[in-house]
């Protein structure tokens, strides 16, 4: 089944607009390629989807050396805010970026809901692996 | 692993432009190869040991340094006769050189300097023996292959440490190069 990368787009432009506290979002692919993203201006795509996906290939082998299973969420908090990744298929990782003021429980209900969209969209109803 | 060394060796040769007559020549000289081998030895260590950071290296541990100049002679030797004619067993041998650098902390920004003064040193000794300026080509050659191998180890290394692939890596360390 082909991928609607506009339908992608879309839905990450609609998750950023309703989602509390969400700045940004994007969809990455281990090999640190964007497939769809709604970032804040002056963040350079393919710098985030690079580092999105060298942080979950890290979280995923400090992962496995100390023995926590596999990975359900990778989350770096800062002063500004949030980055969460999350897995979404075996091939793409969801990225999100949330102000400081988010409340993780709700965003990550949030995330949980937009991941159900964006699997459909990828992969019909592809199985979530890793991460 | 994402290298499979011969290929990774292969790809190498091609660059350097390493040939046939290279080959041979370098097989024709191995004797005068090893008989010059301890004296190149003495003198690439003793470069290493005027550096402080390599001198702390190479004297970490009792005996290294007397471990790794019996492994130099044998490596200098090696560069001359190709094992196996420059095929598997030289590229697994050049793969496990390289992964030793990693381990013991000898960078390629150590590697690559005194590999330098191994090639100004064996070109200096040809030229007393007498030798082809020919032979200094191949073995400077070969040189470069094996540096190659150090160099390669360490980018392995990172990605299997860090579970990265190639292309991510080549895509990361790009971006973050626009950056500066």
């Amino acid at each position: 089944m082909a991928i609607n990368v506009t339908k992608l787009e879309m839905t990450l432009q609609q998750f950023v607009a309703n989602a509390s506290n969400v700045q940004g979002a994007a969809l990455v692919s281990p090999d640190g390629l964007t497939l769809a993203s709604s970032l804040p201006g002056g963040m350079d795509e393919e710098r985030v989807a690079a580092m999105s996906a060298a942080m979950l290939s890290l979280g995923e082998r400090i992962g496995r050396e100390l023995n926590r299973g596999d990975i359900a969420r990778i989350l770096v908090e800062g002063e500004q805010g949030y980055g969460i990744l999350t897995s979404c298929t075996e091939e793409a990782v969801f990225l999100i970026l949330a102000d400081h003021n988010a409340k993780l429980g709700v965003i990550n209900l949030e995330i949980k809901n937009v991941i159900g969209e964006l699997r459909k969209q990828l992969l019909g109803l592809a199985q979530p692996v890793g991460l | 692993m994402n290298v499979e060394p011969l290929s990774f060796m292969e790809a190498i040769v091609r660059r350097v432009q390493l040939n046939e007559q290279d080959k041979e020549l370098l097989k024709q000289e191995a004797d005068w190869g090893k008989t010059i081998a301890p004296q190149m030895a003495d003198i690439f260590y003793d470069y290493l040991g005027r550096d402080e950071e390599m001198n702390a290296i190479l004297n970490a541990k009792e005996g290294r340094i007397h471990r790794l100049r019996e492994t130099f002679i044998q490596w200098f030797y090696e560069m001359f006769t190709g094992i196996d004619g420059w095929g598997k067993a030289y590229a697994d041998c050049r793969w496990k050189i390289g992964l030793v650098h990693v381990r013991t902390g000898i960078g390629p920004q150590h590697v690559v300097p005194a590999m330098a003064v191994v090639v100004t040193a064996v070109g200096q000794q040809l030229r007393r023996d007498h030798k082809p300026e020919v032979l200094s080509d191949a073995l400077s050659k070969i040189c470069m292959i094996d540096l190659a191998f150090i160099e390669q180890a360490y980018s392995e290394a990172l990605l299997q440490e860090t579970g990265w692939t190639q292309a991510l890596f080549q895509r990361l360390i790009a971006k973050g190069a626009a950056q500066v």
